[in-house]
């Protein structure tokens, strides 16, 4: 027979103190409660507005990354990711087209510590991407002042004024 | 007449047997059911093999359940006898209750598919959805003055996202929710946040305003009784269509000012006017999204500071500013999100979704519900929504004498308060995929 070990023995001190301090039915209840809340959790709602400040896109990759919704480009952007959607952070995907007029931003890019002053262009003429939904508004302003504004559809004068997704390109760098 | 006997062994399903007895004996009994010798199972076994589990415990549980599901079996029998069956249905469609109270109207953006938003109707009352609305491609919403119809203002394309666009009213009847007429535009439309001035009725019901973008900006009249479209309106670059008279049409400016357009019943343009700045573009620019009973308009700036504006002389008059955030949290607790004010004509009760947050946080739902006395500038009440139901994108209050708040939140929740006690009364969920803007009568 093989010798216990000590794990062995810690373990039934450990099972045999349970036992001694709580019922079966206790255990089988918070057992239960535990169990339902794990089934519980796929449930529970997902986030589908538009509201700002919650990225649906990467949220554990950072500012280098042209996926995450925290890249440094995207400091204005309002729409589903291009990056996401078979495009890159600064090109469509295939099929789509470019906006001709966009809003603006400026953005503090973190490996430079410069300021760079970029575009956000909408890609055009199929419905809703649908993926990586990404929201932020810094300096971003109300309709009155379209060229800062994120919320118009800048697929507007496109032919095919369906929105698609976003893009984010450089202009160049802001002057102080 | 079926006789069972309770088996010994197992009863073996018919189609274990090799067929050389009938598939469906007339009188169950052990000696039919019993497995026959050299018989095989589907896959050619012998049935002794597959049946190595017949003993002990487990076959007086089979045998108990066995007769459980023959009592439950003649207990249903039974019951079925008794019962009288069910009258045969015809399909018909439910008509719309009488107009309520407390219906509301919840604007779904549809974000991941905006070719396809719709309105939906709700009772706040029996806490149902009553119906729907379609509005097509990143539309714009009205409401008219006594509550009958909704105008849709939207694209289509003929080949669902392409093809032939066509923008169009669509005029919905509110007592059936069937589209009862329509009226096509030029293609400009604004397409752009949702609020209550993207299109709006004259208070006769006799125009509707529509805010065009593209990127000029500029009003269309529709004559409804004619169903024409009225000559364009120019607005020098200031947007969206606020109805500021019977037949007056305002809008904002990017230097701060609110311009004002007055036309005849043919809907020419007899008079323009530009009032002063009113707010400083730069340092607290005001949201887009305002409310209005009447001639009395108001706007929140971004760091919480309410404008009102009265246009009840035909010429925009501005009331006191003042601020519904203390002197101590200012720049800390902000209004946000996509519809953050509410005003109650009756109680005169101002509703603002606010939260924490800095620059650039001005989309960001509020965690909680600030109520304030019009009249007294007074806060009156401060409403906490629980975090697990979402942030305050949009809010509304009915407009009768027995108000009730309504919430959307972006967990595509709909909250019913009380507006005095922020109590919350029902909690509707999933009501939208993007429940961007609430309205009512």
């Amino acid at each position: 027979m093989t010798q216990r070990s000590r794990f062995d023995g810690w373990l039934e001190v450990a099972t045999r103190g349970i036992a001694q301090r709580t019922s079966r039915r206790s255990f089988l209840a918070k057992l239960g409660m535990v169990m339902t809340g794990v089934t519980a959790l796929p449930l529970l709602p997902v986030r589908r507005g538009a509201l700002a400040g919650v990225a649906e896109a990467n949220e554990t990759k950072g500012v280098d990354d042209p996926n995450a919704c925290e890249y440094w480009k995207y400091c204005a952007i309002d729409g589903f990711l291009c990056a996401c959607c078979g495009g890159t952070s600064s090109s469509c995907p295939p099929g789509t087209t470019p906006s001709p007029i966009t809003w603006i931003g400026t953005c503090q890019n973190p490996s430079d510590g410069r300021d760079y002053i970029v575009s956000y262009n909408d890609c055009c003429g199929k419905t809703s991407c649908g993926n990586c939904f990404c929201n932020r508004n810094e300096r971003e302003r109300p309709l009155y002042r379209l060229s800062l504004n994120n919320d118009a559809n800048w697929c507007m004068a496109n032919d095919n004024p369906n929105y698609h997704c976003s893009v984010s390109a450089i202009l160049g760098v802001a002057e102080k | 007449m079926l006789t069972v006997a309770c088996p010994k062994s197992i009863p073996t399903p018919s189609y274990f047997v090799a067929k050389t007895k009938p598939d469906y004996p007339v009188a169950l009994s052990y000696d039919t059911l019993k497995p026959s010798l050299g018989a095989t199972d589907l896959y050619g076994r012998p049935l002794q093999q597959s049946l190595s589990w017949r003993s002990g415990d487990r076959m007086r549980i089979v045998q108990s359940l066995f007769a459980a599901t023959v009592m439950w079996v003649l207990a249903a029998s039974v019951s079925a006898e008794i019962k009288p069956p069910l009258a045969a249905e015809q399909v018909s469609v439910n008509p719309l209750p009488p107009r309520g109270p407390h219906w509301v109207y919840i604007f779904d953006e549809a974000l991941n598919n905006e070719i396809d938003s719709r309105v939906i109707l709700f009772d706040a009352d029996s806490y149902r959805t009553l119906g729907q609305i379609d509005s097509g491609y990143w539309a714009n919403i009205a409401l008219s003055p006594d509550g009958k119809t909704t105008a849709v203002v939207t694209t289509y394309w003929s080949r669902g996202s392409r093809g032939l666009r066509t923008d169009l009213i669509e005029l919905t009847d509110n007592t059936t929710l069937s589209v009862r007429d329509e009226i096509v535009l030029q293609p400009k439309r604004l397409q752009g946040p949702i609020t209550a001035f993207n299109a709006g009725f004259s208070p006769d019901q006799a125009l509707i305003y529509v805010a065009n973008l593209t990127p000029a900006s500029s009003i269309t009249p529709v004559d409804l009784r004619q169903k024409i479209v009225l000559p364009e309106i120019d607005t020098d670059g200031c947007v969206l269509a606020i109805v500021t008279g019977p037949r007056q049409v305002s809008s904002l400016c990017e230097s701060g000012r609110l311009l004002s357009v007055n036309l005849d019943d043919a809907g020419h343009e007899t008079a323009r006017v530009l009032s002063e700045p009113f707010f400083d573009i730069d340092k607290d620019p005001i949201f887009v999204q305002g409310a209005q009973h009447g001639a009395q308009l108001w706007f929140v700036s971004f760091l919480g500071d309410l404008y009102g504006v009265n246009l009840t002389t035909g010429k925009a008059a501005f009331d006191t500013v003042w601020s519904l955030v203390s002197a101590g949290l200012r720049g800390q607790w902000r209004p946000g999100g996509t519809q953050m004010i509410a005003v109650q004509p009756h109680t005169q009760r101002l509703y603002v979704a606010m939260h924490k947050g800095g620059e650039g946080s001005h989309k960001i739902g509020g965690s909680e519900v600030w109520a304030f006395d019009l009249q007294t500038h007074r806060r009156v009440g401060r409403f906490s929504i629980p975090a697990k139901l979402g942030a305050v994108g949009a809010l509304q209050v009915s407009t009768d004498a027995d108000p009730r708040l309504y919430v959307a939140t972006d967990r595509s929740n709909f909250l019913v308060l009380d507006p005095v006690s922020g109590r919350i009364l029902h909690v509707e969920p999933k009501i939208a995929q993007s429940p961007w803007y609430l309205f009512n009568p």
